[in-house]
Order: structure tokens, then sequence, then C-alpha cells
């Protein structure tokens, strides 16, 4: 229950972290957000509500990829070694999921068609999501450890 | 009276500059909070490299070229415009298109290439501080080049920013050099390599 508790925690400030750097685009702010409405087929018209609404569903991912991470671990003490390769990992899953499986789908496109334009500009910043739940998962199990001591 | 009386004071102000100075002196050691907000702001300035990629991509560099020109054109240093004409520029024949130059495209992936090194060390804490010396390198030839083109302090801010980085080891959370830094600091009693390496971490 603890690790679930952790990566939920660790799961929902990566999807910030996400959403921040969705945030923060060249051109229009925010000008990204949308497109996670757009892996589930979700389209509001209003373009300011669309960028809220794809700001929260990217948190609510990151929380639910961060109970799949609490999952994995099985309560068990991880080190910093597996934090970062578990979430390098998980952050594969969320790219092959949902910037290439469901964005092509969802683009009536084949499933693995890619661009080495749109594998620059989504495969490293997944990776990161990875990488940030791992190492905020880590963090706060080290933080209950020092306050349990 | 007097004499006593000045050498009781001699003897507390040297007791409080020896107190003043050890408290000085004394090395600062970050918050948990206080690394783990330098570690965002370091993947922030990542993300502000990373996206800089886009708008000159491979294989032709062609969004780089009119900043060349232009850094040809009004930089700052004396010699550096010409040292553009004769190695980036060599061979150009128009101003808003790289036709006819001969070495554009290999230098220009040079530093596409140093910006993508510099995007992921930032990004994902790795080798953060060897990303950072890059990051100063390459902010310091654009301030070189087009500082006076644009708000003086812009260039300027990205030189501070990377050497802010420089400054303080941010991979050391959320990213790979936490896991990195003790073993090369270990290894580094060893290894000539390692000890060079844990430099950069």
């Amino acid at each position: 229950m603890e690790t679930l508790r952790r990566g939920l925690v660790a799961g929902l400030l990566a999807g910030l972290v996400l959403a921040m750097l969705d945030f923060v685009t060249d051109g229009t702010p925010g000008r990204l957000l949308p497109e996670a409405l757009h892996w589930f087929g979700i389209t509001i018209a209003d373009p300011t509500i669309s960028r809220f609404a794809g700001f929260f569903l990217l948190i609510v991912l990151g929380g639910v990829f961060g109970l799949i991470f609490g999952a994995l671990q099985r309560e068990r003490i991880i080190t910093i070694r597996r934090a970062l390769l578990s979430g390098l990992a998980l952050g594969f899953v969320w790219w092959l999921v949902f910037s290439l499986l469901l964005e092509n789908i969802m683009s009536h496109q084949a499933p693995f068609s890619l661009d080495f334009g749109r594998f620059l500009s989504t495969f490293p910043i997944d990776l990161l999501f990875g990488v940030v739940l791992g190492a905020i998962s880590f963090q706060l199990q080290q933080q209950r450890r020092a306050s349990a001591v | 009276m007097s004499l006593s009386s000045s050498a009781s004071d001699r003897k507390r102000v040297a007791v409080t500059g020896a107190k003043e100075r050890s408290t000085t002196n004394t090395p600062i050691t970050l918050s948990e909070r206080s690394i783990t907000g330098f570690a965002l702001i370091r993947i922030f300035v990542g993300y502000l490299w990373f996206q800089q990629l886009f708008w000159k991509l491979p294989p032709d560099f062609r969004g780089l070229y009119p900043y060349i020109i232009r850094e040809s054109q009004h930089t700052i240093i004396p010699g550096y415009g010409y040292i553009l004409q004769h190695t980036f520029l060599a061979g150009c024949t128009s101003l808003s298109t790289p036709a006819g130059c001969t070495a554009f495209v290999p230098l220009a992936a040079c530093i596409w290439t140093a910006e993508l090194l510099v995007t992921i060390s930032l990004m994902f804490g790795l080798f953060t501080r060897f990303g950072a010396i890059l990051a100063t390198i390459l902010a310091l030839q654009l301030y070189v080049g087009l500082a006076y083109t644009e708000w003086i302090w812009t260039y300027g801010m990205l030189v501070l920013l990377a050497l802010a980085l420089v400054a303080v080891p941010a991979g050391r959370r959320l990213g790979a050099d936490q896991w990195l830094a003790p073993r090369l600091q270990a290894a580094g009693q060893q290894h000539r390599i390692a000890r060079i390496a844990s430099w950069f971490v």
C-alpha cells in the first residue's frame, strides 16, 4: 500500500511537470495540451477549456502511471538505479501508448508511422516524465525512511 | 586601569572576530527543497534548449543560416565576423539561403549536436555540469554574435543561467547524476578518468 501511495504522489507530480512543460511551448502557451484529449478522441471547442482539460488529464494520467510504478515495486525498498530504470521503462511505455499508437490511431494513420521531427519532439519528453517519476518516488521513500529513524 | 580595559577589549574583539570567521566560513548545505527546486530549474533550462532544436532541424539546418549571417554582421568582437565568413559562410552566394556554402552543413551539424547534448544532459541530469559548461559556451557565442541585435541581456541571461548550473550540482536530484555521482567519486579514488568524469556531475 505504501509503494502504491508513493507511486501515486510521484506520478501526479511528474504529470504536473509534464503538463507545465507542455504549457511553456513556442507560439501560444499551452498549444500542445489538447493533444492529451485527442488521444482519447475528446474534442472541446473552446481552446481555453481544452487546454485546461489537457493540463489536468496529463496530471491524472501521470497519477495512473505512478500507481503502475508503485505496483511494480511490490512493497520493496528500491535503489535509485532501480527507480530510474523503472521510470525510464514506464516513460517508454507512455511514449509507445500515447505519443505513438493512440496519436496515430486517432489521426487515422498507420499505428507505427513516425517521422524524425515527431520522434524528437515526443520521445525525450516522455522519457523525462519517467525519470522524474522514478526520482520523485525514490526521494519520497528516502524521506519516509529518514523520518522513521 | 585603562591598560587592562583596552587589553580586555582587544581580547573581546579577537574572540568575536574568530567566532564571526568560523560562522561566516561554515560550508553552506543546500536543503532537500532547495536542490529539488534547482533540479526543476535545470529541467526547464534543458527544455529551453530542447525547443530550439526544431527550427533548425537536419538535414539542411536551414533555420540557422539567417542567424549566422546576422552574427557575422553584428558581432561585438572584432575579427569574429571574418572567422564566420571564412568557415560557416565560405563559398556562400546568397544572404537568404545556404546555397553554395561548402562548410555550412557540417558546422551547423556540430552546433545542433552540441545543443542536443545540452538538452539531454540538462533534462535528464546526466553529467549536468558538462552540459551546463557546453550551454555556457554556446550562450557566450550567441552573446558575442547577437547581443546588440536584441535586448542586450537576452543572451547575457542565458549565459548566467548556464553558469548557475555549472556552480550547483543540480543533476543530483531528479536526474541520473544522483546515481552516477557517488559511484564516480568512489571510483575516482583509484581511476583518474573516473575522477575527471566526477567533476562533470
